[in-house]
């Protein structure tokens, strides 16, 4: 018997010719079946899937990251939403969340350490006012860099640059903190040398074309009255006021380098970190993240650490650099959901997130400073005389805080332009690797400044 | 038949690969060069010839794109010359030839970013091994390479040099092994030296292998930026800044993606510019 003698005696069987059941007509009842199935089952998918906020958060350390994984897990417990933490250096979050919205799948809520990023998601509609979170709490200075009225950011911590200096080396060495530049000079300089409680070096700033020189070398320039622009966004650092006080600064950057390690063009955080944990200087600029790092490595060091503001030349003014971190909520089809979260990660969590680095996440509502479940931390009490001058920062008018991204009049893409030329930290090099004329420094540095800012 | 669909099939996905991995990207970025765009979600603006005009007036350009030429020119050269040179001597009769051979390669096979933090730790200012060698010889100022642009040249090339030569080195010994030893015997009972039969006979024999290996050395090396930008980020004063790094620092540091793609393609078109001149001046098919 043929195959075909073989197929035909079976349909006969079952009562139905072989021209009823030919290959066209079985593709098509299957393809009757898959759509059906298809139409019928995707309505009810969609309304069944559980909802996604996707958070790409920018604070990497293991304490952050599993602080925020527990977050979302709890509200997930109490919402059914799923939260999905994405993770990924701070420096580099822009450009993943421009990619993300390049690629059509936005994240719903992003860290963002830099005001002028925060500035062009704004411009370009990309994020959704913060208004209403933000008018439930009192927040610290100079942190909300609202635009046209609207907050787009949640502001989680200040990063204030001041000068870290090591306490037992002062109080064996009979020192106070310096009032002026001179005195500073005159600590480093008794501090340094051979020996036990002395040290090789006496600071170290970074002069490369970095955030890390952005941010650890200019609070001298703060604290001697310098501005960088005026209110109609003009360039007037070599203006009559500001170019002595500039050249000022520069002089007396120029009679720190003998205390400072070779290398400064390639100095970093990590030399920052590094030089005063192993002992080799006695003074170094930083945030609250180089104490809460050394306390990690070394408790008892970090016990000896203490922290004052980049002082004046004639002790009338101190300054600290500027620097912050906070979140967005971007323009999606889950920002909704996203602010209610953000709104209750506010309210029950962020306390507990700040806790995963004390020091470095200064506080930026003026409410967590007198909240218990705050204060209760033991590193909180540890660096109590740290924590108790960071508040202070925020509240005596006398204290300057000020950075190059933070100038002008108000929050705007040009300052952060200037920031990102590296127009100071090459005044630093015209001056210290060049062996330039101050004022010129100032004049190049001036008109790059003004060269960024028209194109 | 199945063999031609088969065949049909590869050559569409190597098609479609390259058309979304590589000439989408490529058209994306000539595209955005026509327009100015503070990011890469901004809405453009065309400018038309604009940023062209702008770049090519831009000393910044011009001054990468030598560092460039001589960073890249610089490591080619001493690439070559070692590698040959390391060839000749790993395809000669020394005891121990096939480990090392093996370790010869090693430095190739290491992670760029590995490579560049073996290097910054060994020049550290303080105790890198290298600094405090160079001290003892007298070079007190290569030892804080990182505030001179000139050192940090020096050891960019350097590097590359090292980390590179191995690819040159594999593709001669590759090479050496295809020359027949007749020509060699004839030579000798000719009375030609040894310096006589490298250069009338293995250069000549090694000239395909050494136009590949050149024309891709070329491209690779003028278009690097992962050693430059681990190293020293294009500094010291940008000392160290050639086209990748100034277009990656304009797209992605400076807010201006226009220029950043602006300078990108410039730098595309002088490298196919220099690689037709290339294949003009050294035909590399010689059945023509």
């Amino acid at each position: 018997m043929s195959e075909k003698d073989k197929k035909g005696s079976k349909s006969e069987n079952i009562g139905i010719t072989e021209k009823e059941i030919s290959r066209r007509k079985i593709l098509q009842g299957m393809g009757a079946v898959a759509g059906t199935a298809a139409l019928s089952l995707h309505a009810p998918y969609i309304h069944a899937k559980q909802k996604e906020i996707r958070f790409l958060n920018g604070e990497p350390s293991v304490q952050s990251v599993r602080a925020m994984r527990f977050a979302a897990a709890q509200y997930e417990k109490e919402t059914g939403i799923k939260v999905q933490m994405d993770t990924v250096p701070a420096g580099k979050a822009f450009e993943k969340v421009q990619t993300s919205i390049k690629g059509g799948r936005p994240y719903d809520i992003a860290t963002l350490i830099f005001v002028g990023d925060v500035l062009l998601l704004a411009g370009e509609n990309k994020l959704v006012p913060l208004n209403d979170i933000i008018k439930k709490y009192d927040w610290g200075p100079n942190i909300l860099f609202p635009m046209d009225g609207n907050n787009y950011w949640y502001p989680y911590d200040y990063n204030l640059c001041w000068i870290n200096y090591r306490m037992d080396l002062y109080e064996k060495a009979g020192l106070k903190e310096p009032q002026t530049w001179d005195q500073l000079n005159e600590n480093m300089t008794a501090l340094m040398g051979d020996g036990e409680n002395k040290t090789k070096q006496g600071i170290v700033h970074p002069i490369a074309s970095s955030g890390a020189t952005n941010y650890t070398s200019f609070g001298y320039l703060w604290a001697n009255g310098v501005s960088l622009l005026d209110d109609d966004w003009n360039v007037v650092l070599d203006d009559e006021k500001n170019l002595g006080r500039t050249v000022e600064y520069l002089e007396h950057f120029q009679s720190m380098v003998p205390m400072m390690p070779p290398g400064l063009a390639k100095a970093g955080w990590g030399i920052l970190v590094g030089g005063i944990q192993n002992g080799q200087l006695s003074h170094c600029p930083g945030t609250g993240r180089l104490i809460d790092v050394i306390n990690v490595k070394n408790s008892e060091l970090a016990s000896n650490l203490g922290i004052f503001p980049f002082p004046s030349p004639d002790g009338s003014n101190v300054a600290l650099n500027h620097g912050y971190d906070g979140w967005v909520v971007l323009d999606t089809a889950m920002s909704d959901e996203a602010l209610r979260f953000m709104e209750w990660f506010s309210d029950e969590h962020l306390i507990n997130f700040l806790h995963t680095s004390p020091v470095h996440y200064q506080p930026t509502r003026m409410d967590i400073y007198e909240d218990a479940r705050w204060l209760s931390h033991p590193d909180i009490e540890k660096f109590s005389h740290i924590t108790s001058w960071q508040k202070r920062f925020l509240t005596d008018e006398n204290v300057i805080i000020k950075s190059i991204d933070t100038e002008g009049p108000y929050p705007d893409m040009r300052a952060g332009k200037i920031f990102r030329s590296y127009a100071l930290p090459e005044m630093l090099q015209n001056k210290v690797l060049k062996g330039m004329p101050a004022d010129e420094c100032v004049k190049i540095a001036a008109d790059k400044m003004r060269e960024v800012i028209a194109g | 038949m199945r063999g031609d669909r088969s065949l049909y099939i590869l050559f569409f996905l190597g098609c479609a690969l390259t058309g979304v991995l590589i000439l989408y990207p490529a058209y994306y970025a000539v595209q955005l060069s026509f327009f100015d765009a503070d990011s890469f979600i901004s809405t453009p603006v065309w400018v038309g010839l604009e940023n062209y005009k702008t770049v090519l007036a831009d000393s910044e350009f011009w001054s990468a794109l030598i560092r460039g030429i001589i960073f890249a020119g610089t490591a080619i050269c001493l690439q070559i010359l070692l590698g040959i040179g390391f060839a000749l001597i790993l395809d000669s009769a020394i005891p121990g030839k096939i480990i090392l051979r093996g370790i010869t390669v090693l430095p190739y096979l290491l992670p760029t970013v590995v490579v560049a933090l073996i290097f910054q730790w060994m020049l550290d200012d303080h105790i890198g091994i290298l600094t405090v060698l160079l001290e003892n010889l007298g070079f007190e100022e290569a030892a804080t390479w990182a505030n001179s642009p000139f050192w940090s040249m020096v050891l960019v090339i350097f590097v590359s040099v090292w980390l590179w030569t191995p690819f040159v080195t594999v593709c001669f010994l590759a090479g050496l092994q295809s020359v027949p030893e007749e020509m060699y015997e004839a030579a000798r009972v000719d009375g030609a030296n040894a310096w006589q039969r490298f250069w009338h006979i293995t250069l000549p024999q090694l000239r395909p292998v050494l136009l590949v290996v050149v024309l891709l050395r070329a491209i690779w090396m003028f278009n690097k930026f992962d050693i430059v930008w681990l190293l020293t980020g294009g500094g010291p004063m940008h000392g160290t800044e050639h086209l990748p790094i100034l277009a990656y620092r304009k797209a992605f540091d400076a807010f201006d993606v226009g220029i950043g793609a602006t300078i990108s393609t410039i730098s595309f078109l002088i490298l196919t510019i220099a690689i037709l001149l290339f294949f003009w001046r050294f035909p590399i098919d010689e059945r023509k």
